[in-house]
């Protein structure tokens, strides 16, 4: 039999082994698609802002409590709902010249059996 | 997703097939005695390859942006290049041009049979199966090797000129095609691409071993069996799809270049042919401009070839050596030599081409790993199934052996001086890991193995005590089979870090969009984030930056002395030599696993915690 279909097959095997790994690789780089996690972090980490954000990345929407601690105190507790990969942004209202002689602003979320926490630590 | 796909898709051909394929109507004609169709097909792909690494390498001496359209522009001026050469040297004549003997042959070396077409096509759907599923656990860039290939690539698509590395590590040939596709196509670096390359430089790689196995034997069975063994034997250990996953651009290439080299080698003497001459120096220069121990390794098993074949025919050694004087030295073997050498010396000059990297890899090995593999290493490196194979087919090829043919010094001499290599560097004075020398020894034991079978099968047809000859052919195969396949179940048991990746990602995505690298200075851990290799791709600052803490053995060097900050300043961030460190390196911000140094880092009150995910912790030191 001529070699021509040896070559055609392996063309249309590598067509089709291309596809399926590029297709894979496209939908799994993605932040939330069949992943299951969150992320908590400050928007501004170099200064004494407190804006932080909340990614959600578990696959559904969900709610998170979180909390703020001046030291051991806690300032804010709330909720927020934020959907399936999606990013809320929290700005809280803080006096952060009056920090009660506090070193360590706490920001806490939770959500299920899970808890991030963030802080900075102000000397 | 779609889109990014077809453009891929179409970019392959355009990038793999034209030149590669004008360059071989230039070189053979439409229509060649010389080469097959099946051959031309296999060559089409090497060639492209290494014209494109030539066409880059020029643009950038004549300082021309490395640009997508400048790229099109060059592909298709070299295919013009190749047809207006094609059009002059056999247009006037190819009406004459009939189907001479020697075609009939050529063509017919690859006509198989109906049983040996669907044993070949069954071969090659599970070298592409096994590989695809393993492949598509792993497809997500992430391999540490591969961050830092990927780091120069985009380095070339980001400034349009080639980099200078500043270190014999990287060699240019390992970056360039990944930046053509890159800027021809549109696809990012951190994308499926860089994989699906080398997965395709993989099959090819299969393909080119074939038709070196195909003229040293020419043997139809040999050739199928060779497309069992190269492709779907050990197919997921290293060096196959785990190298692909792994990024280990050079040993792939070289892999599949290796067999280009000494197919045109093997036909110039054979055939006396001075365009074959020409051809082997110009892939020679490939390997050269490709990976530099592949070239190594390349090199001695040139010089144990041919060392060999004169010992083995010591009466005709000046007559022997006189034939191949006058084969290289006419003038397409010259030419290519000449352009060779130009290329060398004054437009790309690969970094690795001084005198300490060359007294580096030789002389007697100086460390424990550059001491030679155990028999046992080696058996593991390559496979129980396939030494055993190798070692039957040595021993067949020895009972019926012919000297004067160049099968024989191939074959022995191109196992025997790469097992040496693996097994006893210091006889040869080679100084190079022995694990990377034992991951080429795969080439040789399998053209080999496919020549112990096929002769195998042909001793059983003949054997007059046909019943042990059969049962001694199933308990062999019955050994290959489950032996050499025992690691594809590996394809279907791997775990999947998507998740690991992709938080990695984030992390460095944050650190890119939050810090002023001016004046910022990240250090991450290598030990315990997966994909942290990449990191350097968010940044583009440099290719050491951000800081990273290695595998933690690399800080126990009794060579010389290695910087301990990276390592201290995540393992022990109080104590005073990472202070010290701290002052030094001005790092101000770490990237740790959140369940193991994260957890740690959470007790300095010298730091802040500004980012945390399941998978990893960032913290800015106060």
């Amino acid at each position: 039999m001529p070699s021509k279909i040896i070559i055609i097959t392996i063309l249309a095997l590598l067509l089709i082994g291309f596809s399926i790994l590029f297709i894979i690789e496209a939908r799994n780089h993605n932040y939330d698609y069949k992943k299951d996690w969150v992320a908590v972090y400050f928007a501004n980490p170099g200064d004494n802002s407190l804006d932080f954000a909340i990614e959600n990345n578990e696959g559904e929407d969900a709610e998170y409590d979180y909390k703020i601690l001046f030291g051991n105190d806690k300032t804010i507790e709330e909720k927020v709902a934020v959907e399936a990969g999606a990013k809320q942004k929290i700005s809280p209202a803080l006096d952060m010249n009056n920090l009660n002689g506090a070193e360590k602003i706490m920001i806490i979320v939770s959500n299920k059996d899970a808890e991030y926490k963030i802080y900075k630590n102000i000397k | 997703m779609v889109l990014d796909l077809l453009k891929l898709l179409l970019a392959i051909p355009f990038v793999f097939f034209l030149p590669g394929y004008f360059f071989s109507l230039a070189v053979f004609g439409r229509s060649s005695e010389k080469i097959s169709f099946f051959e031309r097909a296999v060559l089409i792909a090497p060639f492209s390859l290494i014209l494109i690494d030539m066409a880059v390498l020029a643009l950038n001496k004549m300082n021309v942006p490395i640009k997508g359209m400048v790229l099109i522009g060059t592909i298709l001026i070299i295919s013009l290049v190749g047809f207006i050469i094609y059009q002059y040297r056999f247009k006037k004549n190819s009406k004459s041009v009939e189907k001479s003997e020697e075609t009939s042959r050529s063509e017919e070396l690859f006509s198989f049979s109906f049983w040996q077409t669907i044993f070949i096509l069954v071969s090659l759907v599970l070298a592409v199966f096994i590989r695809v599923a393993y492949l598509s656990d792993t497809i997500l860039p992430s391999s540490t090797d591969l961050g830092h290939h990927m780091y120069w690539v985009q380095m070339i698509v980001e400034s349009g000129k080639l980099p200078v590395y500043g270190m014999p590590d990287f060699i240019i040939g390992e970056h360039i095609i990944f930046a053509v596709f890159n800027l021809v196509s549109g696809v990012g670096v951190m994308t499926a691409l860089p994989s699906l390359i080398l997965f395709f430089i993989n099959i090819l790689g299969i393909f080119t071993l074939t038709i070196l196995v195909a003229r040293l034997f020419r043997n139809k069975n040999a050739i199928a069996l060779s497309f069992f063994v190269a492709g779907v034997l050990y197919a997921v250990s290293a060096p196959q799809s785990k190298y692909v996953s792994g990024g280990v651009v050079g040993n792939i290439i070289g892999d599949m270049l290796i067999p280009v080299a000494l197919y045109f080698l093997l036909r110039a003497f054979k055939e006396k042919n001075q365009i074959f001459a020409g051809l082997f120096l110009f892939s020679f220069l490939g390997i050269l401009y490709t990976h530099h121990l592949s070239a190594f390794v390349f090199i001695f098993s040139m010089a144990a070839v041919l060392f060999l074949y004169l010992a083995l025919n010591i009466k005709r050694a000046f007559g022997i050596i006189g034939n191949w004087a006058r084969i290289f030295l006419k003038p397409v073997p010259i030419l290519f030599f000449l352009f060779s050498i130009i290329y060398l010396l004054f437009i790309f000059t690969p970094s690795y081409f001084d005198k300490s990297a060359v007294s580096q890899a030789t002389g007697a090995p100086s460390k424990i790993t550059r001491v030679g593999l155990s028999l046992d290493q080696i058996e593991m490196n390559v496979g129980s199934a396939r030494l055993l194979l190798g070692a039957i087919g040595i021993a067949l090829l020895f009972l019926n052996f012919k000297p004067k043919k160049y099968k024989y010094s191939f074959t022995i001499g191109w196992t025997s001086v790469l097992f040496i290599m693996a097994y006893k560097p210091g006889w040869l004075y080679v100084n190079i890991p022995s694990d990377r020398i034992g991951n080429y020894l795969f080439l040789p034991l399998s053209v080999v193995s496919a020549y112990a079978l096929a002769k195998y099968f042909e001793l059983l047809k003949k054997s007059s005590t046909r019943f042990f000859a059969s049962a001694l052919l199933y308990t062999l195969l019955f050994f290959v089979i489950t032996n050499g396949l025992s690691d594809s179940a590996e394809a279907f048991k791997t775990r999947p870090q998507f998740q690991e990746t992709m938080e990695t990602f984030h992390s460095a995505q944050y650190l890119a969009e939050t810090t002023d690298s001016s004046k910022d200075v990240i250090l991450k851990d290598h030990v315990n984030i997966y994909g942290d290799s990449w990191y350097k791709l968010f940044f583009m600052k440099d290719y050491k930056y951000p800081l990273s803490r290695g595998n933690l053995s690399r800080y126990d060097d009794p060579t010389k002395p290695r910087e301990m900050c990276t390592r201290d300043m995540i393992s022990k961030p109080e104590s005073a030599e990472a202070l010290k460190c701290f002052s030094e390196t001005g790092v101000n911000y770490i990237a740790v696993n959140a369940q193991i140094e994260g957890k740690s880092f959470e007790a300095y009150p010298e730091f802040s915690k500004v980012y945390g995910s399941n998978y990893i912790s960032i913290f800015k030191r106060n």
